[in-house]
């Protein structure tokens, strides 16, 4: 009996054990190298495909999808990277989690000659966003900014033409209201929001941080300024006054792009997908070509007439893994990834804007976006989000703090969010 | 041993076993005892594989997570690691944001047990006293729910009521209070509403069926018996029916409370935690995988371990549980 | 059985409708939504303007945005869930029988120990888990989420499968040993045809346990290496990162709804009388 129970642990250690094994390695040969994309339109799976094609055996580029949330990609790499996973060859980074990444050396430094070649023609914005404490931490791919997108017919009948001359949000306000119609702007508790609240510190002369590059426990907030009421002021307005609609407090981009083709659609500020995406809902006939007619585009609004604004600065640039087996193969790769060509390309089909001027030059670009140029004027213009490590804190202390928009009050919000971010840096509160 | 340990110590000491083992092994006769202890040895090597698995993946996690939470540790800057000994505790109790979620989980948990109870009580009636042609239509039905993806669910309550991509809205826009401009989620009462709705919608068939097996556990007899004496159904339900199953009552609320205690997929895809609808699950989840702060993190993770714990001890202290009932078939 | 009268009938046929529609509406209305073209989400219908089957190929053709991802996450979902199936039901078959037939000091603390794992906070061991993971290279592989997964699928099936085993007449057992065979041949041979059924059962509601697990999911993987399905859900996107992924998130449910609709078809009355049985009786 004795031996029979034993035999039946056998069995079951067996049992238990066997599946496990299944997990085999890889074969050896050309290298692979894995690019971690957020997710678009399948363009840069078509570049990685290129790229593999013309570095003739030298690597194998692969891509693997990170989550559509911004701050969901951030999570998913931190944590790999906190675990030195040599997996890592090449990451679709979004800027503001660039120092984050730069600071524990999760990144491998970029050899001077590629730092050389892949800053050339590349736009401000987008250079300051791939630099951590003054040197190059990524390669700049491509650059995102926000728009203001108005319907002609409501522009018109407020009397205000945005594409001659610079409007501000209280006009723009004010048009809304007059017109019986809405505001679509990101309202809801996400990285969208911190991105408008950004745009208004900046466009009103201020920053959110006044030394990004502090530790933790130093960092001062300069919300709780002139700047700060102003952009708590407009936020507070629109929310308070129903400019944005009932859908405001969970107001992505996609719902406003939604809100703004909708019979009460007036203004709008948001990133260029909103083009390509409309001409689509043309194409399959779900809206009129009246419609897309009816788009027009400027600068993003100003918060004082009297200073140009400062639009929000996104877009993605490449990190290169500091675990990665092969560094120098995914520099390799990162440089095809760039060019001036692939950009073009990837921008006229999935709609992402080029960090590099000389591909704004492409005519491809020109007939899938007519505002090519306003785009790029926008990106020398944009101001980044604070560059900090501790940017995640930052960013949602900033959005549990100002939403939902209706409760935004300039002279209480920012100093809350003050309080609540530094005490939170400071390891006092929980998020 | 966790959890287990603490409930078993609190059943056992309520439960009667009978003559203690080794009074029992001491009036055993020599070669019973012998066939005993192979007995025991068998037994123990057959259960033994499970009982050892089910420890070291509950219970090591949760003694590991106490020792980092005794730590300053933040995965992102992890040269910094330093001891803190009980302040992230300090720092998890004393913030608001700790106790609003810990308010906002019990409220989901209260209002989704005392629903569920009552539909799926009555489900569990459709299912006992259904006629034989729909029963099988009836159990499948019933089974939908359970076996879908609570994220799946999450989803397709998400948007049924969202504003944009909703319906409920343009259908329901009679109802007061009701309109076409109705933002679900963007107060705290409403988004509470969905959550609420897709989590009864899903566990609803879990409860039923174990109230439906307390139901099958009352003797006929006894209701054939009020039947004839002329009770009306609901004395019958009342009188009879209810107080004979009043311990599997209670067990599918003591599980369901728990289960519900730890709501986190509805929250995480409806909400995130906007307006007010964090969860303790979802704090301690974006915090220590989020924020990668691990020592706040497990902090949090303890807390939350201690909250069920606390759960179990009032259920089986306060309201006399049996929890063993099932076990006492084997014993 | 005695005979209905009229009004019992309609009595039954309205409570049965109602039950249908209490089960199945949110089911509907997904499905209805995965027929959506991307362009006309917003319309606020409840059934398609035009019926589409683009967000399909979004998530199943070859050339799709979300192919690669959704069909990856499948194919993890289904090895993992049906490995942590797998070990669970045996490591709890062996445990069951004991807990069913044996007499052993601890028995009780087994099944108590089972109780309480499933009652656990799942995301209090994730950040341990998570920690550990990393460190040993478990982290984003099978491996990683099949131990956890026992976790959820070992305490029930134990319950589950410990109340089957009490039902089966061990007689026969008995008689077979009478007849010469060991304890463990007769188990084979007497016991394992007629216990083969509510192993089969658990096997089935463990199953639909691991497959609706997101907490381990979400926290515990990183790419299309083990990823499951409810996590991969969470990635989903419109034609840009910017758009509501609404219509391919719908399609993917539907398609892992659809399994589990066929087994609850299948095997209803198993799955009834296994969670019951198994439940906690009174």
């Amino acid at each position: 009996m004795r031996r029979r129970s034993r035999a039946l642990a056998l069995v079951v250690g067996l049992a238990v054990v066997a599946p496990l094994a299944a997990c085999a390695g890889e074969g050896s040969g050309t290298p692979k190298l894995i690019w971690y994309i957020n997710p678009d339109d399948g363009g840069q799976a078509a570049i990685a495909k290129e790229c593999t094609e013309q570095a003739g055996g030298a690597y194998k580029l692969e891509v693997s999808v990170l989550p559509r949330d911004a701050s969901a990609q951030r999570e998913q790499l931190a944590r790999r990277l906190a675990a030195a996973d040599s997996s890592i060859d090449i990451m679709s980074l979004d800027p503001p989690f660039i120092p984050e990444m730069a600071e524990p050396g999760f990144l491998a430094p970029v050899p001077d000659d590629v730092a050389e070649r892949v800053s050339k023609d590349v736009v401000a914005g987008a250079l300051a966003g791939a630099t951590w404490n003054d040197k190059l931490v990524t390669v700049p791919f491509w650059a995102n900014t926000q728009l203001l997108w108005y319907r002609k017919s409501v522009a018109a009948a407020a009397g205000l033409d945005p594409s001659k001359t610079p409007v501000t949000w209280d006009q723009i306000m004010t048009a809304a209201k007059d017109q019986d119609k809405y505001l679509a702007v990101q309202g809801t508790k996400a990285e969208s929001l911190t991105v408008w609240i950004n745009a208004l510190v900046a466009s009103a002369g201020g920053q959110i941080i006044e030394n990004p590059e502090a530790p933790a426990d130093e960092i001062t907030l300069g919300l709780d300024s002139p700047a700060g009421e102003a952009a708590a002021t407009i936020i507070g307005t629109i929310g308070k006054e129903n400019l944005g609609g009932p859908g405001l407090p969970t107001e992505d981009e996609g719902a406003s792009l939604s809100v703004f083709q909708g019979d009460k659609g007036s203004f709008m500020v948001n990133w260029p997908f909103v083009w390509s995406a409309t001409k689509a809902g043309v194409e399959d006939g779900t809206f009129p070509q009246a419609l897309l007619d009816d788009f027009g585009w400027a600068l993003y609004p100003q918060v004082t007439a009297d200073q140009e604004s400062a639009p929000p600065y996104g877009g993605i640039n490449l990190g290169i893994g500091a675990y990665s087996k092969h560094v120098d193969l995914a520099f390799q790769a990162a440089e095809c990834i760039v060019t001036p060509e692939h950009q073009a390309t990837y921008f006229a089909t999935n709609g992402n804007p080029p960090s590099n001027t000389t591909a704004y030059d492409d005519p491809a670009v020109k007939e899938a976006f007519p505002m090519a140029d306003v785009i790029r004027e926008s990106l020398e213009l944009a101001a980044p989000r604070p560059q900090t490590p501790y940017y995640n804190e930052v960013s949602t202390g900033l959005q549990q703090t100002w939403h939902p928009p209706s409760s935004v009050n300039p002279g209480t919000t920012p100093k809350e969010s003050t309080d609540l971010i530094t005490a939170v840096l400071r390891g006092e509160q929980l998020l | 041993m966790s959890t287990a340990s603490a409930g078993a110590g609190a059943v056992r000491a309520q439960v009667p076993s009978g003559a203690p083992p080794d009074l029992r092994d001491a009036a055993a006769k020599a070669g019973r005892s012998d066939r005993a202890k192979s007995e025991a040895r068998l037994g123990w090597l057959l259960a033994g594989p499970a009982f050892v698995v089910m420890l070291s993946v509950t219970l090591y996690p949760i003694i590991q997570a106490f020792f980092d939470s005794l730590y300053h540790y933040r995965l992102t800057a992890p040269d910094d690691k330093r001891w803190a000994g009980l302040s992230n505790y300090a720092v998890v109790l004393t913030d608001p944001i700790f106790w609003q979620a810990l308010g906002v989980t019990l409220f989901i948990t209260v209002i989704t047990v005392v629903c569920e109870l009552i539909l799926g009580f009555a489900l569990a009636l459709v299912m006992h006293g259904a006629i034989k042609s729909l029963r099988g239509l009836l159990r499948t039905a019933i089974l939908v729910p359970y076996g879908i993806i609570t994220v799946v669910s999450a989803f397709a309550w998400f948007y049924a009521f969202d504003i944009n991509s909703g319906f409920i809205n343009h259908w329901f826009a009679w109802v007061p209070g009701i309109s076409e401009d109705l933002n679900w989620f963007a107060s705290q009462g409403t988004s509470l509403v969905v959550i609420i709705m897709s989590e009864i919608w899903k566990t609803t068939p879990f409860i039923s069926l174990l109230l439906l097996a307390g139901l099958s556990q009352v003797p006929t007899e006894l209701e054939e018996a009020a039947e004839v004496d002329g009770a009306t159904w609901w004395q019958r339900l009342t009188r009879v029916v209810l107080p004979n199953m009043k311990a599997a009552i209670m067990v599918a609320v003591l599980f369901r409370t728990l289960d519900a205690f730890r709501i986190f997929d509805n929250v995480f895809i409806m909400t995130n935690g906007a307006n007010g609808t964090e969860v303790l699950s979802l704090l301690t989840y974006r915090t220590s995988i989020g924020r990668l702060e691990i020592g706040l993190g497990s902090a949090l993770s303890v807390l939350l371990f201690l909250c069920v714990i606390l759960i179990c001890w009032i259920a089986i202290k306060l309201f006399k549980v049996d929890l063993a009932g099932g076990a006492r078939g084997a014993s | 059985m005695r005979q209905l009268s009229t009004r019992a009938k309609w009595g039954w046929g309205l409570i049965t409708v109602f039950v249908i529609t209490y089960a199945l509406f949110p089911v509907v209305s997904i499905f209805a939504t995965s027929f959506k073209l991307p362009s006309q989400l917003n319309l606020g219908t409840f059934w398609p303007k035009t019926w589409s089957t683009t967000n399909y190929e979004q998530i199943l053709a070859p050339d799709g945005s979300a192919q690669t991802l959704f069909l990856s996450s499948l194919r993890n979902s289904v090895g993992i869930c049906l490995i942590a199936t797998g070990i669970a039901v045996v490591l709890a078959t062996l445990a069951a029988y004991a807990i069913a037939r044996l007499d052993f000091p601890g028995k009780r603390v087994v099944l108590l120990t089972a109780l309480g794992v499933s009652i656990f906070p799942v995301i209090s061991i994730v950040t341990p888990l998570f920690n550990l993971w990393r460190q040993i290279g478990l982290y984003d592989t099978w491996l990683g989420l099949i131990i956890p997964y026992l976790s959820l699928t070992l305490p029930i099936s134990i319950w589950t499968l410990a109340a089957f085993f009490r039902q089966i007449p061990w007689e026969l057992e008995q008689a077979a040993q009478v007849d010469g065979a060991t304890t463990w041949q007769a188990f084979r041979k007497a016991i394992i045809p007629l216990a083969a059924p509510g192993v089969f059962t658990t096997a089935l509601i463990a199953f639909f346990i691991a497959w609706n697990d997101f907490v381990y999911g979400i926290s515990l993987t990183s790419t299309d290496r083990a990823r499951p399905v409810p996590a991969a859900l969470a990635f989903f996107t419109g034609a840009s990162q910017f758009e509501e992924p609404t219509g391919a998130i719908s399609a993917a449910a539907i398609v892992v709804t659809i399994p589990v609709v066929i087994l609850v078809l299948l095997f209803q009355r198993q799955i009834v009388s296994g969670l019951t049985q198994g439940a906690v009786k009174g």
